[in-house]
């Protein structure tokens, strides 16, 4: 009865690691499942379309002409983004306008309120209305100043096909009808402007029209259909997939160790028993057939169990992804993210317990006369090692996809693995050696935390790993965020005003200096690209740097300065006005490391159907964090001025102003306003709910680590025990042994918060100085919280797990 | 002790271990307890040395009733008094031969521990060896630390469950003439339970036992 009871006890604590390792991979494998069938079912509902072309510019009238000869079905829309007020505060939105035949793909849905029913519709907003986003559902009712237009805020816009995630759209949206666009006003040459021509029908004739296409698109004109549809998004959902891999890598992990910790305690109890059947005659084979069998159920029990823990924990990982991708996440009804789960329990399993057992099933039948235990030699050694570490490499390779990222992986998680228990050990032998007056209790502790019997170190390198992670996040989210936002001088921009029409830069100037509002110098902007770099067109030279071809590819913003900008430097060459008649541009020092620019080398830039060439006579350093306006390319106004433009420039805009904004704005109704200070709180509440996905996954590895915690304890029962009854017998009191298990943990708790408080603070400092560039400032929060929550955890775990040995009896000592 | 009884529940119902024990054990007194495996002679010493409590009967130790007494206030009763010396040595592993001696005097709250602990084992004959961490000692050398470790608080008695039967003959010979050694340097009483014939003739005093019940006293 009793070795039965150990050994279910033994099989439990096997159990919940292997539930803890399906239920992590169901829940990770099905969010991303969920998120990849979203964008694959709902590819043409992103485009609203089978074929879009996109540009910055209107288009010509002979696309509409050839698609109709194919028989296609047309649809266009403008995009551009403007400021509305609310209660005299401006916002920023998305305004699009579509025509009668948007969208080709998927419907439309509308509410009267944000609790009313959504209906699927194939109207659009009429003329004089609009239909607002949700997160405007106060404006529903009003009249909404859209540029010179005043429009109706009929429905709330709660559904559009092609919207895309939300993490890329800051702005809440607005829909209107495409005829009312022109009233408004608010699109001038040179504004930012996306125009969309939406083409659906059969695959033949959209071939033919894109073969049509390849030979007419014009600069600037990109082709979007279902195969490079939303390439950000697909690529977010690769980025998602990797980096869900990676969380739960350190959490797998800690769950396969648990898994080996109690697979080898399993091992060390059944071992007189498998002496003893050996001894009666019973084949190993037969005796590892018996255990395959035992493990093979405790698998099937785990999966089933760790599938469910792992269905309903999708929940709240859903809830915190919930709006980047712009709609509720379809459900899964495949077997697949089960299947991997239940695929990687097995083989978690197979790899760190299976070898154990094996070895168990080798017990020489003489040990029921000597127990000499089986001596573990370096065969067997390897057999473990080798085993633990094969399961690791192939349960990373199913996760994430990739061999090489996975060896990466597991060369990270094997540093570790040998690194950290060394170091933890370092630091125990530091602390015995530097005192030796007294044995109780302190270096009674340490003795007892450096026993390798007791597994202590690997628990406390277990949990540093968690811990280390844990911290490391909120290093990283709070402490440097916000100490980045908190070294930004105090008066920065904190709005900039675009779209600013030319006529309009002298009266906007004074109202800002009658004002008392702050403001950087106006700059135009002129929309160019670049063609050729020393008469080579630029298509057919080949760039040393990754991002080059992106460089080449992007329509830029230039510039014309007689000043050099505040806090951009002159690296390389002379300013403008030193080399004046010479056609000239300065560019930022690094877009000409990109693209290998040198001075003497002449850029040709297209813009519209112009182009204009100028010869690099300087190269800049410029400070991007400055929150004023800042060029990648700039020269001089004889240049430039003569193309269609829009002025920008940026402003602190203080409490007191923001009733100017309004007036401001009704003057000139063609201005945008850009709020960064609440661009930068959507980037935070991003970056907020990537931080509760990981620290969700992390929740996981503490249970593991509290698992490897309690298999340690477990394998080392007999021997506290024992000890404790020794205690007893040179009459310890109840207290003293109270004292002793609850100080061990403590220990334990405190060398693991000071290690990993040592650790995070490290890699903060090495994130802030090479990654954020900016002074590192060590946190008194991230050191508390790393000792108490350590201490605590621990102590309460382990003395609530152990409490048995307190009222241990010293007649013990004598039978054992 | 005075008609001392131990029982326990098992499965099958009540088992009697110790029936009617009753003996006494004098001051300075060498007495050794010699039973087959099974016969109570363990039990008995724990009952002795206050680390069981008799089901019935009276066992007084130093003047004190220990029948009724609870583990705290048995305790009590043994610290600084009573050595103990087992079978298989119970040193605690990963700490030195002097720390391992300095353990009882530390919990009994002796001040100048390390100092007696190295008196202690200097007696013994291990000086060289204070340092030395106690997995890396033979198996007699654990046995004279864990003879230290008892004889370090100058104990009023020591009780020693047979302490040769993990040694060779040579070296538990040269244990028990140790023990006997410092018994009377000492004047400790000493409390021995063996199955060696040989080390019950050492002693002033045998009993034996024999399926709970002793057969000469």
């Amino acid at each position: 009865m009793k070795i039965k009871r150990a050994t279910i006890h033994s099989y439990w604590l096997m159990f919940i690691a292997t539930v803890i390792t399906v239920g992590i991979v169901t829940s990770s494998q099905l969010i991303t499942d969920r998120i990849g069938l979203l964008l694959d079912r709902q590819a043409s509902e992103l485009l609203a379309a089978d074929m879009v072309i996109v540009s910055s510019n209107e288009f010509a009238g002979d696309y509409r002409e050839q698609a109709r000869k194919q028989g296609l079905q047309i649809s266009q829309s403008v995009s551009l983004r403007t400021a509305i007020f609310i209660d005299d505060n401006p916002r920023l939105v998305e305004l699009k306008a579509v025509d009668e035949s948007y969208p080709l793909r998927g419907k439309l849905e509308r509410a009267a309120e944000i609790t009313g029913e959504r209906t699927a519709t194939t109207e659009i907003p009429s003329r004089g209305e609009v239909w607002v986003d949700t997160k405007l559902t106060q404006l529903v009712g009003t009249n909404l100043s859209l540029g010179e237009q005043s429009l109706e805020a009929r429905w709330l816009l709660t559904y559009e096909p092609d919207r895309g995630g939300a993490i890329f759209n800051l702005a809440p949206r607005v829909l209107m009808n495409i005829a009312d666009l022109s009233d408004t006003g608010l699109v001038v040459p040179g504004s930012r402007v996306r125009y969309r021509m939406m083409f659906a029908g059969a695959q033949a004739d959209l071939n033919r029209f894109k073969s049509w296409l390849s030979a007419n698109l014009k600069a600037g004109e990109e082709v979007q259909d279902l195969e490079n549809a939303r390439p950000e998004m697909r690529q977010a959902l690769e980025r998602t997939r990797k980096f869900f891999a990676l969380s739960i890598v350190l959490t797998l992990v800690i769950a396969m160790a648990a898994i080996a910790i109690t697979a080898r305690y399993t091992a060390n109890q059944e071992a007189p028993k498998v002496a003893m059947l050996r001894a009666f005659g019973i084949s190993q084979f037969s005796l590892l057939k018996y255990y395959l069998r035992q493990l093979g159920a405790l698998w099937i029990a785990a999966t089933v169990v760790g599938v469910l823990v792992g269905w309903f924990t999708q929940f709240p990982l859903q809830w915190a992804l919930d709006g980047w991708f712009g709609r509720t996440l379809p459900q899964v009804y495949g077997f697949r993210p089960y299947l991997t789960a239940s695929l990687v329990g097995l083989l978690a399993l197979a790899g760190f317990s299976l070898p154990y057992l094996i070895n168990a099933t080798a017990t020489p039948p003489m040990q029921v006369l000597r127990s000499g235990g089986n001596r573990r030699s370096w065969m067997r050694g390897l057999l473990i090692s080798g085993s633990a570490i094969v399961a690791v490499f192939v349960v990373l390779v199913i996760l994430m996809q990739s061999s090489i990222l996975a060896v990466a992986t597991l060369a990270l998680v094997l540093t570790c693995a040998l690194v950290l228990p060394l170091i933890l050990a370092w630091m125990v032998k530091i602390l015995l050696v530097s005192s030796r007056r007294r044995f109780w209790l302190r270096q009674y502790l340490l003795s007892r935390l450096q026993a390798t019997s007791r597994g202590a170190i690997y628990v406390m390198s277990g949990f540093s790993l968690v811990l280390i992670a844990i911290l490391l996040i909120a290093v990283v989210k709070d402490e440097l965020v916000g100490e980045w936002e908190a070294q930004l001088p105090e008066n920065i921009p904190n709005y900039f005003l675009i779209n600013i029409r030319s006529q309009d830069v002298d009266g906007i100037r004074s109202f800002l200096q009658t004002h008392q509002i702050e403001a950087s110098t106006p700059y135009a902007l002129v929309r160019a690209r670049m063609s050729q770099i020393n008469s080579v067109d630029v298509d057919k030279i080949k760039f040393s740097h990754p991002r080059a071809s992106h460089s080449v590819t992007h329509t830029y913003n230039m510039t014309y300065a007689d000043e050099i900008p505040d806090q951009n430097k002159i690296v390389e060459g002379q300013w403008l006005n030193q080399n004046p008649g010479l056609p000239q541009v300065s560019v930022e020092q690094g877009m000409a490391e990109k693209l290998d620019l040198k001075l003497g080398d002449q850029l040709t830039m297209t813009v519209g159907s112009k182009v204009l060439q100028a010869e690099i006579t300087s190269i800049r350093s410029v400070v991007w964090e400055n929150f004023k306006p800042n060029f990648y390319l700039i020269t001089e106004a004889g240049l430039l001025e003569s193309f269609p433009q829009t002025w920008l420039l940026s402003a602190l805009i203080v409490d007191h102003n923001k009733a100017d904004l309004k007036q401001l704005l009704k003057t000139y109704p063609s201005i945008t306003l850009l709020d960064i200070s609440e661009l930068m709180a959507r980037v935070r509440a991003i970056v907020d709910k990537a931080t509760v996905a990981l620290q969700f996954f992390f929740l996981f590895a503490l249970a593991s680590a509290t698992i490897v915690l309690l298999a340690a304890i477990q394998t080392g029962r007999h021997e506290r025990e024992i000890e404790s009854s020794l205690l007893r017998a040179l009459s310890a009191h109840t207290s003293q042994l109270y004292r002793v298990h609850v100080f061990e943990y403590t220990l334990m708790g405190a060398l693991i918060g000071f290690f990993s408080a040592c650790f995070a603070s490290l890699a903060g400092w090495a994130i802030s100085v090479y990654f954020f560039n900016i002074e590192f400032q060590l946190s008194p929060a991230v050191w508390i919280y790393s000792l108490v929550s350590a201490c605590l955890v621990l102590t309460l775990a382990g003395t609530m797990v152990s409490r048995r040995v307190y009222n241990i009896s010293p007649m013990k000592i004598l039978r054992s | 002790m005075n008609q001392v009884g131990k029982t326990v529940d098992t499965p099958n119902g009540k088992l009697d271990i110790l029936v009617n024990i009753s003996l006494d054990v004098k001051y300075q007194e060498a007495v050794v307890i010699k039973g087959a495996s099974g016969s109570g002679k363990t039990t008995l010493l724990g009952l002795m040395a206050g680390l069981d409590q008799a089901s019935n009967g009276d066992v007084i130790l130093f003047g004190e009733n220990l029948t009724h007494q609870n583990e705290e206030q048995r305790s009590s009763i043994r610290a600084g008094k009573v050595g103990f010396v087992f079978q298989s040595f119970h040193l605690v592993q990963g700490a030195t031969a002097a720390q391992n001696v300095m353990l009882p005097l530390e919990l009994s709250g002796m001040e100048d521990a390390q100092q007696r602990a190295i008196a202690s084992l200097q007696q013994v004959g291990l000086e060289a060896k204070t340092d030395t961490l106690v997995e890396h000692l033979s198996g007699g050398e654990q046995q004279r630390v864990a003879i230290a470790r008892a004889y370090a608080t100058n104990p009023k008695v020591l009780f020693a469950d047979e302490p040769t039967g993990n040694l060779d003959a040579v070296t538990g010979r040269q244990i028990t003439d140790l023990m006997f050694h410092l018994r009377d340097q000492s004047g400790t009483t000493l409390v021995l339970v063996t199955h060696e014939q040989e080390l019950l003739e050492r002693g002033d005093r045998q009993i034996l036992i024999e399926s709970g019940k002793l057969l000469t006293n």
